[in-house]
């Protein structure tokens, strides 16, 4: 299932190596102090009918970790050393990467710097071909202060559980794989900023709207910024309405459909109905979008937790291209059918 | 008496046509006159924006095509050799796997939306649209809910979004959570085929035409087995004719499986609820069961181990 459209990936992982050439090296230093300071001539830039433009196509370029690493306990920014080690680590990999090298052997640990379990298996379809920009965070969550989702106990035990079962099953239906694996998505909670093969995002904005198309799953979200009310309708994706606070777009979801049930590759990405997200999304420079996420839910997490994420403008021509996931599934009969075979032979 | 009414009816006529003649000429710009000119968006392009839908049957059958009464049929033998009995032809009745559905799952009338009403098919592909409308359970895109090509998409009968950004406009289907960007600047080629096209845009006057390409060979045209090949080449036309329709004129061009180009048109219209949006019908989670349920260790409807 995520091996298909390796033409479309390969085309994704060209363009953007172009892209990362043209934008030079990594940008040091932590979102905050990336913000353009006056006068250095950036004006944010607007729509034809006033609003401001965040248009283009956005994806998370750094190599930051979701939940703070152990060896950085205690800490929240990294020392300019370790800002210049972790640069030429990247610029090294990267190496490795272009000269064919894959999985571990490129030399990264993968979820200490990867928001997303998997990020490392299977290398070859990922869109790699660039080196990761380095910030001196050292976690994307910043609330609470410890960088750790503050999971209830049970939220814990599900993690877990997740975790356990991940690419090992028991794969008995079709319900038994992941969201993700069966082509419905990894959940809006992490859109943004997830997904190796499919982190693209474009912003395309008309009046009274801001839509997000993210490439993989073909994940969509038509958010309305014209004042109106939440409605009193479930979705996966909840029922998302924005509004502008000088030029930062702050979404405000609620309304999920119960998809506990439903098994998830990462569990804090799940809708529960509890779940209200409040999204701040605010171009701090010409090609940073500081993203910020707040996340609260009793049915997974004991207090709300906030993750900020840089997010990078590419070039003006790169596209997203069509993600046909279930269309070409092959995964799923194969997976359940090895699965009948095995239970066989038993 | 008869003949008095006859006369009567001319005088009538012969006013009414005199009315008419008057009213045109007083009031010149209701009929043929200058056309509706749509509203400009804040960089001065047609006003597009909006959510949309067609009102017609042309998904369950582009042509024009009576009421039947299921999309999948089988055909109950004639029926002789009893007294009183006369049955010489086959009787269309609804298949057993959509039999339960009755009066739902039945196919409504339709005047149809294709211009003359002929699809012209070179023969074996003829031969093919009628297998496809013969095993319509087992191929129909739609019912494996794969993403529904163009111009399908547009009149499924689900709503669907313009959203007119900067150098891109978007169309946001209900059906599957289908998008599709309409390049309005220039853009290379597509690096894959694909189900929903690769569409480019320009505006001829207030019209939106899209130029739309590299197809895969998957998607259909309806219900009805109407069908494609990966040749396939699309020019839509979406012209504003008030503020509340939009006239949908779609051209469709495949040398590997017709003999000319043909053409499909029909009116949009705008859903005009106040704050109504595309909600979401991620249909993959209710296509799984029939897709995949008989594959696995067990049935999850059924509980039943697979053989």
């Amino acid at each position: 299932m995520k091996y298909r459209y390796v033409a479309a990936l390969c085309t994704v992982a060209a363009v953007s190596a172009i892209a990362a050439l043209a934008w030079g090296s990594a940008a040091a230093g932590n979102s905050a102090a990336g913000r353009t300071p006056e006068g250095s001539g950036w004006t944010h830039p607007r729509t034809a009918w006033g609003d401001p433009d965040l248009q283009g196509v956005w994806r998370y370029e750094a190599a930051i970790a979701l939940e703070r690493p152990s060896q950085f306990e205690g800490r929240e920014a990294l020392t300019d050393e370790e800002v210049a080690r972790r640069q030429q680590i990247e610029t090294e990999q990267e190496a490795k990467r272009l000269a064919g090298v894959e999985g571990a052997e490129v030399g990264r640990s993968s979820v200490a710097e990867s928001p997303i379990r998997g990020n490392e298996y299977n290398s070859f379809w990922q869109d790699h071909g660039r080196p990761r920009k380095v910030y001196k965070q050292t976690s994307l969550i910043v609330d609470p202060r410890d960088g750790r989702i503050p999971y209830t106990p049970d939220g814990k035990k599900a993690e877990a559980r997740s975790a356990a079962r991940y690419g090992i099953g028991p794969y008995e239906s079709f319900l038994d794989p992941d969201t993700g694996e069966r082509c419905l998505t990894d959940g809006v909670t992490a859109m943004m900023w997830q997904g190796p093969n499919g982190g693209h995002n474009q912003i395309v904005q008309s009046p009274g709207y801001v839509t997000i198309l993210h490439e993989e799953y073909r994940d969509r979200r038509i958010i309305p910024v014209d004042g109106r009310q939440h409605r009193d309708i479930r979705q996966w994706f909840g029922d998302a309405v924005g509004h502008w606070e000088g030029d930062t777009l702050v979404v405000d979801t609620t309304n999920f459909l119960d998809k506990t049930n439903y098994e998830w590759a990462s569990v804090w990405t799940r809708p529960s109905e509890t779940l209200h997200l409040i999204e701040r999304f605010s171009r701090i420079n010409a090609d940073t979008l500081e993203y910020t996420i707040t996340i609260e839910d009793p049915a997974t997490f004991s207090r709300p937790w906030t993750a900020v994420i840089p997010i990078s403008r590419l070039a003006d021509d790169t596209q997203i291209y069509e993600y046909a996931c279930h269309e070409g599934n092959y995964a799923m009969p194969n997976l359940l059918s090895g699965a009948r075979a095995a239970k066989k032979k038993r | 008496m008869r003949t008095g009414f006859r006369s009567a009816m001319i005088a009538v006529a012969v006013a009414a046509a005199a009315g008419a003649v008057l009213w045109t000429q007083v009031r010149p710009s209701a009929s043929q006159a200058e056309p509706y000119r749509s509203p400009r968006t804040a960089d001065g392009t047609p006003d597009l924006n909006g959510i949309w839908q067609a009102l017609n049957t042309a998904n369950y059958d582009i042509q024009a095509h009576p009421a039947r009464p299921a999309l999948a049929l089988i055909l109950a033998p004639p029926r002789t050799g009893v007294l009183g009995l006369v049955r010489a032809t086959p009787t269309e009745l609804p298949a057993p796997p959509v039999r339960a559905l009755g009066a739902v799952g039945a196919v409504p009338a339709g005047e149809g939306v294709v211009e003359g009403n002929e699809i012209p098919y070179q023969a074996s592909a003829a031969a093919t649209k009628k297998e496809n409308f013969e095993h319509w359970l087992e191929r129909d895109p739609e019912i494996k809910c794969f993403m529904p090509g163009v111009p399908r998409a547009t009149y499924m009968p689900y709503p669907f979004q313009i959203l007119q950004g900067t150098n891109t406009i978007v169309m946001a289907y209900e059906f599957a959570g289908a998008t599709r960007t309409i390049h309005m600047d220039k853009v290379g080629n597509s690096p894959a085929s694909t189900w929903m096209g690769w569409s480019r845009g320009r505006w001829d006057g207030d019209t939106l035409v899209v130029d739309v390409t590299d197809f895969n060979d998957q998607t259909w045209f309806d219900r009805a087995g109407n069908f494609h090949s990966d040749a396939l080449h699309v020019v839509e036309r979406y012209t504003p004719v008030d503020p509340y329709h939009l006239m949908y004129e779609v051209t469709i061009e495949d040398p590997k499986v017709f003999t000319r180009p043909w053409k499909m048109r029909m009116p949009l219209y705008r859903r005009v609820e106040k704050d109504k949006q595309i909600l979401e019908y991620k249909c993959v989670e209710f296509v799984e069961e029939a897709l995949y349920g008989h594959l696995g260790v067990i049935d999850p409807a059924t509980g039943h181990v697979n053989k």
